[in-house]
């Protein structure tokens, strides 16, 4: 396995871009401190510590109250930015962001392309580091400089000097291991599992594999949304299907951007048809690869709206997406050279099956190819 | 001169700006190298992304074993190759020869009418190169082009005489024409055929080429080799491009 891990500071800071450069503290008033910036932390600010005690220490700060649901929005946009770069992305409201690189063809572009990304986002350069693992990954990153990328090897050799404080354990849990003198982590790694798992309890064992490199957390994975549609009503209600196909084709190129935004594409395309004074109609298609694109779209869905026999003046036009897949797949594609829009094409030979029956597109597979009878020297491969 | 700013400038309020694109303002045509003859008569070192070229003439003149020599490439270079046989003749054994990538190659047997439709539907899905066995439409020939401009597919029909629209439609037109049989030790091995540009709308046209093209009766023999290659002075080409 191979992470990268992008440290950008917590999200509740980067919605306030026009604060970067001084010190800023995010908390409630009466409770405890959410985030503090990098400016804050000299004066002996720490995330956990009363909002009281931190303006103590840092009465120069600007303090902000917390908005949990900009945070997460915020992190929504930074997944679906991060998303087609690779396979595995988890993002946290603290900062993290982590992309599983492994398998990808050219991790060095998806991780400079993540480190812009995460730029444009935040509006600061990120930190960034890569090992074996999402731990490793992180307290990497914390070492490098803004922009730059430190890179591990051996995650075990690299985290044996550094202080077990980087261990993700609370003050008491850290406390205890300082009483027992395990002060950095490799003399965390040399004790047994399950010898400081009879101190800690399970965070214990989780410490020591986290030491030794073992990477016991897996990540995450970021998926997007599984539904998306749009609609369109019609006032006065319309019969004419060059409308239709105008009003559909702009709903296509909707949702082709809505899907672009999240990096998915449609496994299943429901259009709904409502008349004035009937039931209204429907149709559903299942795709065998999901459809991306407003020309997809529009190629399935006008073909049908071209067939259709409305019964009744239409009031409105539903295309509903129920089924939405991962698109990643997709864009990883891209990097392979020559075959981004292969799926596509796939998609393209099977409307033509759709409308013309299977035997129109078919692919030659060598068969006997020493007989004399044409017909036998080639499998037809619908 | 007031009078044609004008009238362009009437144009684009009233169609958009892109309707009418000044000559030196367009972008080249890029080509898509085909490692033959072909790319030095097109003038841009390969075969043009989303336009048409034809390859013509008459019976038995070589313009069937080129195409299948620029579909073998095909296979191997892009992810999907697809040859559009409304005739339904088409034979993927006579293309072993030329070692294609099978698993890229895809077959599309449609009556004539029906096959405009796919010819269009894979240029704008993107399909790296469409070789079309035979005419399509009149009606499917704008659509095509627009698809496979904008997809950059490489789309190569193969007639005998092509109609008037499809010859309008196709930005290169390369005429073959038959000098001699090559022959030896009392077998048919192959032909001698005359490469005519006779229209380059992607490039001022390089004249003609001739070529002698073996039959592929092993997969060791090239199958297309110049052996005189004759510039012509004169520009006998039509220019139909829509550029102000």
């Amino acid at each position: 396995m191979h992470v990268c891990c992008g440290l950008t500071g917590h999200l509740e800071l980067a919605k306030r871009p026009d604060l970067y450069g001084g010190a800023v503290i995010v908390g409630e008033w009466e409770s405890h401190v959410i985030a503090a910036s990098e400016e804050a932390l000299p004066f002996g600010v720490l995330q956990g510590m009363p909002l009281r005690q931190a303006e103590h220490l840092c009465p120069q700060a600007t303090f902000i109250a917390p908005d949990p649901i900009a945070a997460s929005r915020l992190r929504e946009l930074i997944s679906i930015a991060l998303y087609d770069l690779a396979p595995v992305v988890e993002v946290r409201v603290e900062g993290i962001a982590w992309l599983d690189v492994s398998g990808v063809v050219k991790p060095g572009e998806s991780i400079r392309e993540a480190r812009r990304r995460l730029r444009t986002a935040i509006g600061r350069e990120p930190r960034l580091g890569l090992a074996p693992g999402p731990f490793s990954a992180r307290v990497a990153a914390a070492r490098a400089r803004p922009g730059r990328l430190v890179q591990v090897e051996n995650a075990r050799t690299f985290l044996a000097p550094l202080a077990s404080s980087e261990l993700p354990l609370d003050v008491e849990q850290r406390e205890r291991l300082d009483l027992l003198g395990l002060r950095t982590l490799g003399a965390v790694a040399a004790i047994g599992p399950r010898e400081l798992e009879s101190q800690l309890g399970r965070e214990g064992r989780r410490a020591v594999l986290l030491a030794r490199g073992a990477e016991p957390d897996e990540l995450t994975p970021w998926r997007p949304p599984h539904f998306t549609s749009a609609h369109r009503q019609f006032e006065p209600p319309v019969e004419d299907r060059e409308a239709l196909l105008f009003v559909s084709r702009a709903l296509c190129g909707d949702l082709a951007a809505e899907l672009g935004l999240r990096g998915a594409g449609a496994k299943r395309v429901r259009v709904r048809l409502v008349y004035e004074s009937d039931e209204p109609d429907e149709r559903v298609s299942t795709v065998r690869h999901p459809l991306s694109s407003a020309a997809e779209l529009f190629g399935l869905i006008g073909g049908w709206i071209k067939e259709w026999q409305p019964r009744a003046p239409i009031t409105e036009l539903w295309i509903e997406l129920p089924v939405l897949e991962a698109a990643g797949r997709r864009q990883l594609r891209l990097w392979a050279g020559n075959d981004g829009t292969s799926e596509e094409v796939i998609a393209a030979f099977e409307r033509l099956q759709e409308r013309h029956g299977d035997d129109v597109v078919r692919k030659p597979r060598p068969a006997l190819l020493s007989s004399p009878l044409p017909s036998q020297r080639f499998d037809w491969v619908s | 001169m007031q009078e044609l700013e004008h009238a362009i400038s009437t144009i684009r309020v009233r169609f958009g700006s892109q309707a009418l694109t000044r000559a030196a303002e367009m972008p080249p045509p890029q080509p898509w190298p085909s490692r033959t003859e072909l790319d030095r008569l097109t003038g841009i070192g390969g075969l043009p992304r989303g336009r048409l070229v034809l390859l013509t003439g008459n019976g038995t003149c070589g313009k069937l074993t080129l195409a299948l020599g620029l579909l073998a490439t095909a296979t191997r270079e892009f992810a999907h190759a697809v040859v559009i046989d409304p005739r339904g003749d088409f034979d993927p054994w006579a293309l072993l020869p030329f070692d294609p990538e099978l698993s890229s190659l895809t077959v599309v047997r449609l009556d004539p009418d029906s096959s405009g439709e796919a010819a269009t539907a894979l240029a704008r899905a993107g399909a790296g190169f469409i070789l079309l066995m035979g005419e399509i439409p009149e009606q499917w020939l704008g659509p095509m082009e627009a698809g496979a401009n904008r997809s950059g597919s490489v789309i190569v029909g193969v007639v005998d005489a092509p109609g008037r629209a499809f010859a309008h439609a196709s930005s290169v037109s390369l005429g073959f024409t038959r000098t001699d049989w090559v022959w030896e030790r009392d077998q048919l091995v192959g032909l001698r055929t005359i490469a005519r540009c006779l229209k380059n709308r992607v490039a001022p046209p390089l004249g003609e080429s001739e070529l002698e093209i073996r039959y592929p009766l092993g997969p060791q023999l090239p199958f297309a080799r110049p052996v005189i290659e004759v510039p012509i002075e004169k520009a006998d080409f039509e220019c139909t491009s829509a550029a102000v």
